[in-house]
């Protein structure tokens, strides 16, 4: 089995191009962050840097951790299922469930040891970066020098492999648990999950309310609560998109014709199949949204009273805008590697359409509506859970205002994230049509 | 039983459809596939037409060519006396709505619509009012007069192939082409769906042009064109299951002397 994988991989390298570049961004974060500990480690460095470094590490290279998991997770799930044929060929050829698992863990694990061994040099050079800018700010003492060492290495091999290999066992479980006609209770954990999520995320923010308006510590509430909201949100989000369908079917279809048609019919029917759209793209408006709002109004509320920021403001800002940034772009891969995937899976439907006597114009048309109301859904409980966060902080934090800047980076968000949206898949859908509808079909 | 006795290519009269030296090649220079070569003929209103052949033959190049689904390489091809432009898909498309239905092996119903749906799509993609009694008296009238509201996937071949004629009847088109329509059914639902075809010619005055291998599907037609290496090999009036399946087992012999 462990030479099919090898095989496949080498024969069709453009299907695994997603999960590479997941593991490939996950690998050199992991490794340019931990190397801060290995950097740590070096003769002669005090404790103050060896804190900082330490910190950003541990931080950082936690968030990775899970980051590439659902990253990976995501691209392979989307794998797996386009690849349902190969599947039920190896098994009516007698391949075991067992067998398969091993292929798609082992196609998984050799594609994030290339990812792994691929972003040790751009890790060094980030790392290098890093501590640069630690040293600029002060943060870090100039004379520390930069070691690229086992920590880095162990880490970044070790989180790739694991994370890629247990992503893909995950997938392909349920993959061949489909095949073999079972049926996930997926509905049930999803409502379970989500709720937990939603009263951790309450709670988190309603936690900001029992701390002092000026401890340094008063960001996480909020911050976290936010993201746990969005969670949340996610996991309910089919159900509000049903709720939206049904207010906007009338008057869509009245103003776009047979496109908005198609359109509404087809998220109508395929509502709960757009989670896996729905959460990247909540996550990423929520997640962006609340923390370099908070952030603005930190630095605000510090210039305002007058303060110099101390080392410890310097690492929280510094640690938050690179693990936000960190967080959104992964979100934003996610968000273009399930929507290329669920969007190219739908060649044959494309071709039904357009045997039905819907032009290339409709059937592109059609995918463009269906993909401004997953745009506006997202964006709206991104929104919603990103501004519960922000509401808190702002009432709490002593000598706090609403950020100037809020609109224009709410603003920022939602064009990146509607770009993301609309451009992938009008884009792939494009592409779908290019094969003539009777192939399509067929 | 009802029969033509012209021969193709001199109808008088109206005419559904009708093909000039249509060919098509597939394929690079070297090792280019003749799929259609030089294929000239013509089929009155009202006429169930069969295309038989072996695979490859061209049979469903002939369809798809004479659907407006490809694009020929020479030749023209005219429906209801409109001859059929070299532009894009879209204007294909346009072509196709006001004057082709089609029935496919593969139902071809879009799983997000009900059968009600399905039936009403051509009117909302052509944006015309839709024809609700019209398609609900179809439905009835193919057996899914109860079924108005489930989803494709709720229906077995026959029903999902039954909306399929539904969609092609409700706009009244010129020409209805099935390409193997009972491949997927089973025997009694094959039956049904060949009635319903036979029904909509004798009953509805359609005009049917239906590729098939089966001899018996063949059968339900008023007459059968056979291909054979992308070229006209013959033509039976009146068929029979066995004389079609005679026919066939012999077209090799036929070939050059008929055409």
């Amino acid at each position: 089995m462990f030479m099919l994988a090898m095989r496949s991989v080498r024969r069709r390298p453009g299907r695994f191009a997603g999960t590479l570049l997941s593991a490939f961004l996950g690998a050199v974060i992991t490794m340019a962050f931990n190397s801060m500990h290995d950097t740590a480690g070096g003769a002669g460095v005090d404790d103050s840097s060896a804190e900082t470094l330490g910190l950003s590490g541990g931080v950082v290279g936690g968030y990775s951790t899970l980051l590439v998991f659902f990253a990976v997770a995501s691209t392979l799930t989307v794998n797996v299922r386009q690849r349902t044929d190969e599947i039920s060929l190896l098994r009516s050829t007698g391949a075991t469930p067992a067998q398969i698992k091993r292929m798609v863990t082992g196609e998984a694990a050799v594609i994030a040891l290339v990812a792994a061994i691929l972003a040790i040099v751009p890790a060094m050079l980030a790392g290098n970066a890093l501590l640069e800018m630690f040293k600029d700010t002060d943060q870090v003492a100039a004379g520390v020098d930069y070691v690229f060492g086992p920590i880095a290495l162990g880490a970044g091999f070790g989180i790739t492999l694991l994370a890629s290999a247990g992503a893909a066992y995950l997938a392909v479980r349920r993959a061949t648990r489909a095949a073999a006609g079972e049926r996930a209770p997926r509905a049930r954990m999803r409502t379970i999950g989500g709720t937990l999520a939603l009263l951790a995320g309450i709670g988190g923010i309603s936690s900001t309310f029992a701390m002092e308006g000026d401890e340094p510590v008063l960001m996480m509430g909020p911050a976290y609560g936010a993201i746990l909201l969005s969670v949340g949100f996610a996991a309910f989000s089919t159900g509000l998109l049903r709720a939206l369908l049904v207010l906007v079917a009338r008057p869509l279809g009245l103003l776009t014709g047979g496109s908005g048609y198609l359109a509404v019919n087809a998220l109508r029917r395929r509502a709960e199949h757009q989670a896996g759209i729905l959460m990247p793209l909540i996550l990423f408006t929520g997640i962006g949204f609340a923390t370099l709002c908070i952030q603005a109004v930190e630095s605000a509320a510090i210039d305002a009273s007058g303060l110099v920021k101390s080392v410890e403001d310097k690492n929280v800002e510094t640690l938050n805008t690179i693990v936000v940034g960190i967080i959104v772009a992964f979100c934003c891969v996610m968000l273009i590697n399930s929507l290329y995937a669920a969007t190219s899976y739908r060649v044959k439907e494309f071709g039904g359409q357009r045997l039905a006597g819907a032009t290339p114009r409709q059937v592109v048309g059609g995918v463009g509506v269906e993909a401004a109301l997953l745009t506006v859904t997202g964006v709206l409980f991104g929104t919603l859970a990103g501004y519960a966060g922000l509401l808190a902080f702002v009432s709490v934090r002593t000598g706090a205002e609403m950020p100037g800047s809020g609109p224009l980076i709410w603003a920022g968000i939602v064009v990146v994230g509607a770009a993301a949206t609309m451009l992938t898949t009008l884009l792939t859908a494009r592409r779908a049509l290019r094969v003539p509808a009777v192939v399509a079909v067929a | 039983m009802f029969r033509h006795e012209r021969a193709p290519g001199s109808a008088p009269g109206p005419e559904a459809l009708r093909l000039v030296k249509v060919s098509k090649t597939y394929g690079t220079a070297e090792n280019a596939v003749t799929a259609l070569d030089d294929v000239t003929l013509s089929l009155p209103a009202g006429s169930f037409t069969a295309v038989m052949g072996p695979s490859g033959s061209g049979k469903s190049t002939l369809l798809q060519c004479a659907a407006g689904l490809d694009r020929p390489d020479q030749g023209i091809v005219v429906v209801d006396g409109a001859e059929m432009t070299a532009g894009g898909e879209a204007e294909l498309t346009k072509f196709r709505r006001s004057r082709i239905g089609f029935v496919f092996q593969q139902y071809n119903l879009l799983p997000t619509l009900t059968v009600l749906q399905n039936t009403l799509l051509p009117f909302k993609l052509a944006r015309r009012r839709p024809d609700r009694a019209g398609a609900r008296e179809i439905l009835g009238r193919v057996g899914l007069g109860d079924r108005l509201g489930h989803y494709p996937d709720e229906l077995s071949g026959g029903q999902r192939q039954r909306a399929a004629i539904a969609r092609a009847l409700v706009t009244r088109p010129s020409v209805i082409f099935a390409d193997e329509p009972t491949g997927a059914l089973d025997l009694r639902s094959a039956r049904e769906v060949l009635a319903l075809l036979r029904d909509a010619v004798r009953t509805h005055g359609r005009t049917v042009v239906m590729v098939t291998h089966d001899p018996v599907a063949a059968s339900y037609a008023d007459a059968v064109v056979f291909l054979a290496d992308g070229r006209l090999a013959g033509w039976m009036h009146a068929p029979t299951a066995d004389a079609v399946a005679e026919r066939l087992a012999h077209l090799g012999d036929t070939v050059d002397a008929e055409v």
